[in-house]
């Protein structure tokens, strides 16, 4: 067998090996973490333009906190440190609950910023109509905003599709995890991670071309928020 | 009397805006404030429906007794549904249809069926002249036709009241008129109205009564057939000197 037949070899059967972890680990990890991320993010952005007094500043900390530290600390504390204060989780909900409030804590900025760039008018006709803040805060500024968040938003899913990875160094199985394996076994680190890397692009370029088609639709229905 | 307010007074930092304002409004009247710029005119119209709060004062609307430094939020939201606002830059929501923006605060304000409100939608927009423009968002819409929408908006669930703070000041020139001439036919089926505006020949023509404001207070209050051809204050005749009439 040539180099180049075992190199071909090699992609082939280790192409399985990595995607299944990626179909099984990497992408659920990114929806349920985003899908909780932003969920967290509205919450936060809400109370912070709602100045509702107490929760305003437990969200600044908390924004504070997660955007102020690498993900990898915060992955490390929850896994490794936290079993030492006698709380113990699996890999798996260690990773989800880092991500989750990571993605929270930036979409929630990004979040803020859109609502807060919908025209003061906005709110204000909306009460002088009969209608409360909150009706006029989910039917007719969130509606607004999110379309302004909506490209910010994407590229915080498309961060996290790549983020991920780092819940390798807390032993779960994830593509990067499994490529790091067949590496070390096979000696051939650069084939693996050149096929690891190639499948993450190919995750991204098509979150990329789904995000085009959605600003398309959303452009349709009259401008963004100035 | 519709409308009485009692002695507003409103600052901003220590900027004094309003000094005492009292005023009283019949049901069928249409008020045109007049004065110049930065004299009061918007924060006044803003605290009569506590867009902005008071420091001071109080109103009698519609039998009820407000005070409009303190009033509760309940009371608030009560009071809005019985008065409507048109905005100089006309706020319509940017996101919704001409009918939508007419039937938005019908439904989730008023507790109305959607039927009903698109009823009542389509019957304010034909009032205004924009029944064919329906499904057109705000940015296909021209600024009169904006406004005019915006009118239909705050006439929907029939007001006792509409305050208009400079509805036609946004307005290329070419566009002035449509707006006025739904402003007009609203004051000619008897509603009440409040209009701030610089548009004399409106105020000469179309109101009750005109009021002028200067520096925070009411310098003059008289039907428009005596302001502008006898004023009796200092300021009044300053004014029209400078709007030239
Ligand atoms: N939210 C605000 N904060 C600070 N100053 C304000 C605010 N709103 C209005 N003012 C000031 O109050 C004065 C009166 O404003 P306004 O009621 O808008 O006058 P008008 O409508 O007659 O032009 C102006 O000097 C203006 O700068
Ligand atoms: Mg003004």
């Amino acid at each position: 067998m040539t180099r180049a037949e075992r190199v071909w070899q090699l992609l082939t059967t280790s192409f399985s090996q990595i995607l299944i972890p990626g179909l099984e680990v990497t992408i659920p990890l990114t929806v349920i973490s985003f899908v909780f991320g932003l969920i967290i993010a509205l919450l936060t952005a809400l109370v912070q333009v709602a100045h509702i007094k107490g929760l305003r500043s437990l969200a600044r900390f908390y924004v504070w906190i997660f955007r102020g530290t690498p993900m990898l600390v915060q992955l490390y504390i929850v896994f490794y440190g936290l079993p030492k204060m006698g709380l113990i989780l699996d890999a798996i909900p260690s990773a989800l609950i880092v991500f989750s409030l990571n993605t929270g804590a930036y979409a929630s900025e990004t979040m803020r910023a859109a609502i807060e760039a919908v025209p003061k008018g906005q709110m204000e006709a909306g009460l002088c109509a009969g209608m409360s803040y909150t009706d006029v805060m989910f039917r007719l500024i969130l509606p607004q905003a999110l379309r302004t968040a909506f490209p910010p938003l994407s590229n915080t899913l498309i961060g996290l599709v790549k983020d991920t990875s780092l819940a390798a160094n807390i032993t779960v199985t994830e593509m990067f995890l499994a490529a790091q394996r067949i590496a070390a076994r096979t000696y051939e680190p650069f084939v693996l991670y050149c096929e690891v890397g190639v499948l993450y692009l190919l995750i991204c370029t098509v979150l990329t071309r789904l995000q085009r088609i959605c600003e398309k639709k959303l452009e349709r229905r009259g401008p963004r928020a100035a | 009397m519709l409308l009485e307010i009692n002695h507003i007074q409103k600052s901003f930092d220590n900027l004094a805006v309003l000094k005492d304002v009292s005023l009283k409004v019949n049901s069928g009247d249409v008020i045109t404030i007049l004065g110049r710029s930065g004299s009061g005119k918007t924060t006044l119209l803003r605290c009569l429906n506590f867009l902005e709060r008071a420091d001071k004062g109080d109103m009698l609307f519609d039998g009820t007794h407000y005070d409009l430094h303190a009033a509760p939020k309940s009371q608030i939201a009560a009071l809005r549904k019985k008065t409507g606002f048109v905005f100089q830059d006309y706020n319509l929501f940017i996101n919704k249809t001409a009918l939508k923006n007419v039937t938005e605060g019908l439904i989730a304000g008023h507790g109305m069926k959607r039927a009903e409100a698109e009823d009542i939608g389509m019957e304010m927009l034909r009032r205004v002249g924009m029944a064919e423009k329906r499904d057109s968002y705000p940015h296909e819409l021209s600024g009169g036709q904006q406004q005019r929408v915006a009118i239909a908006r705050a006439m929907a669930a029939n007001p006792r009241i509409i305050f208009f703070d400079e509805p036609t000041s946004a307005l290329d020139p070419q566009l002035v008129g449509e707006v006025l001439a739904v402003m007009r036919s609203l004051a000619e089926g008897g509603m009440t109205m409040m209009v701030v505006t610089h548009e004399m020949n409106f105020a000469r023509n179309v109101s009750t009564r005109t009021v002028l404001m200067h520096e925070g207070e009411i310098a003059e209050e008289a039907p428009p057939s005596e302001f502008f051809t006898h004023p009796r204050s200092e300021a009044a005749r300053r004014f029209l000197s400078l709007e030239g009439k």
